[in-house]
């Protein structure tokens, strides 16, 4: 390949994000050593609750994910492995499990709770249940069932959550002695709605040509939407990264010199090949929407906080119906004036890739946009090939060039 | 003066030279081994060789294949860039093609300009490529030129189940301790094959003409089996292995003559 010149680039906010998680990780700490109870999550429990009720969030999501970009990751892996777990789960499960079962010394602190609620995965619970076994921490799985309609979300199923949510409460009342403040609750859940909002807005301005925020921004800078929901340094920071993108915008300034080609990633990020963005970015490609960028960004109301985060835990993420999903990811080509997609098939996520073929067919006879369709896992890089990959991404983009 | 075209791929690399005329002068095919640069050289050597000319006589290289970015070459270029070219050039009317590679395959479809419209190749597992019958050719003791042979010898091919390369290994010995011929068990082989690379090309549809190319295009038995699953009958090359080269060194002529105009 002829030398190729770096035009691939991150916003200043995006800067700020390694030493915001370091720092929501090592504070994570601090609580632990003041006795406040500290619960494991999953990613798509309402942080918004738990926040109010002074238990301190943290994902091993996040962690593995962390773990994959910094090439840790493979030592836990091993560790879950040993204990019986097959390479054929989840990595994120993986690494989390080895981290329970080797000690819990590094970045996150061991649990004093254990809350998920099976929504957008299926691993989560059982998941959540080995840790609850290996560990012997108090557990707390809710249910949000899969959304079919999103006339779901004002009827018995929504009722069934809230019923869930006053459950929590109650367990935290009886396990930690915390009682839930009304007025705090509202508080907290104005300030998650205000991060959603900006972050939102922010993802639309992507819509111009040429795009002001790449992907790297957006893969790094959703960090505080998913924990640190309801928090003022989050909104702080989606203000600051909304008025950061703004100028770029005004003044048509693009993430990347010389944008050629708009592209939709679908999927979650390749953590341990995070500069895969880089490569397509460096040949004049930028992503300009994912479906993942928006899965945690969910208006609140605070006159009604229980219902309103009850409909967060139903509609966020993969928990809506595969055809209302596609439908959102067919509005996006238009809207963000798409040259091609590019299809993650990721071998931990079966609740993201199943409808992948059925969305590139789509694409592909419906939309005439073209796609790749790639398979690796986004933090074992064992089922990782970086040549090949490579070189279907230049397959790619030769023939996005023809066109 | 000429242009050259290296295909540095998975399992052989190979070298075509071209005149300005687009004529193929001479070609070389070699096994890559682990070093694409010895391999790249040696069959740019051996394929100067036969018309007796010079390296100083290229005028512009360009290369494609796993290998290309270590190749001594001025550009580079994708494997279904140069496939679809080459195809396109000595076969006007095809459509689609299907190359069957060491260790790829893919499903190209092209317009009547050879600009490719869509493209699918294999999934990471390679049991739909060349590789899978190296590997197979080797547990049979059986040359992989001789499988072609056999296959037709065959009354009853074999029913393989298992996907995977590893698995079908074990499942090919244990049907010859059943007592298969090794001629049901090649046949069946290529029945396997033949079957992954329809499903896959099905994505993409199969509009006429067909080329098929890469080296398992020379296989007659896995030719016959595809053929017969997609119901039509393919073109073939005279020389399949050789068209990503061939169509590296119709690019190497194009970007020669970019060059000089933009002098």
């Amino acid at each position: 390949m002829s030398s190729q010149r770096e035009r691939s680039r991150v916003l200043q906010s995006t800067k700020k994000i390694g030493e915001l998680i370091l720092e929501y990780f090592s504070k994570a700490w601090d609580v632990r050593a003041q006795g406040k109870p500290l619960a494991w999550i999953t990613v798509f429990t309402p942080v918004e609750l738990l926040r109010a009720l002074d238990i301190y969030p943290i994902a091993p999501e996040h962690f593995g994910a962390m773990c994959s970009a910094r090439g840790l990751a493979l030592d836990y892996f091993q560790e879950a492995e040993k204990a019986g777990y097959s390479q054929n789960l989840c990595s994120y499960s993986r690494c989390g499990l080895g981290y329970a079962l080797s000690g819990m010394s590094g970045l996150m602190p061991p649990p004093d709770i254990l809350i998920t609620f099976r929504n957008s995965c299926d691993v989560y619970v059982k998941w959540w249940q080995s840790l609850h076994m290996h560990l012997g921490t108090p557990l707390f799985a809710g249910e949000a069932p899969y959304v079919l309609t999103f006339e779901d979300l004002d009827n018995y199923v929504l009722d069934y959550v809230v019923k869930q949510l006053e459950q929590l409460v109650k367990v935290a009342e009886e396990k930690f002695g915390l009682k839930l403040d009304k007025d705090k609750l509202a508080e907290i859940v104005k300030l998650s709605d205000k991060a959603s909002e900006l972050w939102l807005e922010t993802l639309k301005l992507r819509r111009f040509k040429p795009c002001p925020l790449g992907g790297r921004d957006s893969a790094s800078d959703i960090f505080p939407l998913v924990v640190m929901q309801g928090t003022d340094e989050a909104v702080k920071f989606y203000e600051e990264l909304l008025g950061e993108v703004k100028e770029k915008t005004n003044k048509r300034e693009g993430i990347i010199d010389n944008e050629k080609f708009r592209l939709l990633f679908d999927g979650i990020w390749l953590w341990y090949a995070f500069d895969l963005i880089k490569y397509f970015e460096n040949r004049g490609a930028v992503f300009v929407y994912e479906p993942y960028s928006d899965a945690w960004a969910y208006r609140l109301d605070a006159s009604e906080p229980l219902e309103s985060i009850a409909r967060k835990v139903l509609a966020m993420g993969l928990n809506v119906d595969i055809d209302l999903r596609i439908e959102r990811f067919l509005d996006s080509i238009k809207e963000y004036q798409i040259d091609g997609a590019v299809l993650f098939s990721n071998r931990s996520c079966k609740s993201w890739s199943t409808p992948q073929l059925v969305t590139a067919d789509i694409l592909s006879k419906k939309f005439n946009i073209p796609y790749l369709l790639f398979e690796a896992d986004m933090a074992d890089p064992r089922q990782y090939a970086e040549a090949q990959i490579k070189n279907r991404i230049d397959t790619f983009l030769e023939v996005l060039g023809e066109r | 003066m000429i242009y050259v075209g290296i295909d540095a791929g998975a399992s052989a690399t190979k070298a075509v030279i071209v005149n300005k005329n687009d004529e193929i002068v001479s070609y070389a095919i070699v096994p890559s081994g682990i070093n694409f640069k010895v391999s790249s050289e040696e069959a740019l050597r051996k394929a100067l060789q036969k018309p007796g000319l010079n390296s100083e006589d290229v005028l512009y290289t360009v290369s494609s294949g796993y290998g290309r970015a270590l190749v001594n070459a001025k550009s580079t270029s994708s494997e279904v860039t140069c496939i679809s070219r080459g195809v396109h050039k000595l076969f006007p009317s095809v459509r689609t093609i299907i190359d069957v590679g060491g260790q790829d395959s893919k499903a190209i479809r092209i317009d009547e300009n050879g600009r490719v419209l869509d493209f699918v190749m294999n999934d990471k597992c390679a049991a739909g490529t060349g590789r899978f019958l190296e590997v197979m050719s080797n547990i049979l003791g059986k040359p992989i030129e001789e499988l072609s042979k056999l296959h037709f010898k065959s009354s009853k091919p074999i029913k393989i189940s298992s996907t995977c390369t590893v698995f079908a290994e074990s499942e090919v010995i244990s049907q010859i301790s059943q007592g298969f011929t090794i001629a049901d068990v090649i046949a069946g082989l290529h029945e396997a094959i033949a079957e992954r690379i329809y499903n896959m090309s099905s994505r993409i549809g199969f509009e006429k003409d067909i080329a098929y190319t890469g080296g398992v295009a020379k296989n007659q038995g896995f030719v016959d089996s595809l053929s017969k699953k997609i119901g039509l009958a393919p073109t073939l090359p005279e020389e399949p292995q050789i068209i990503c080269a061939f169509g590296a060194a119709l690019a190497a002529i194009k970007k020669h003559n970019e060059s000089i105009s933009h002098e």
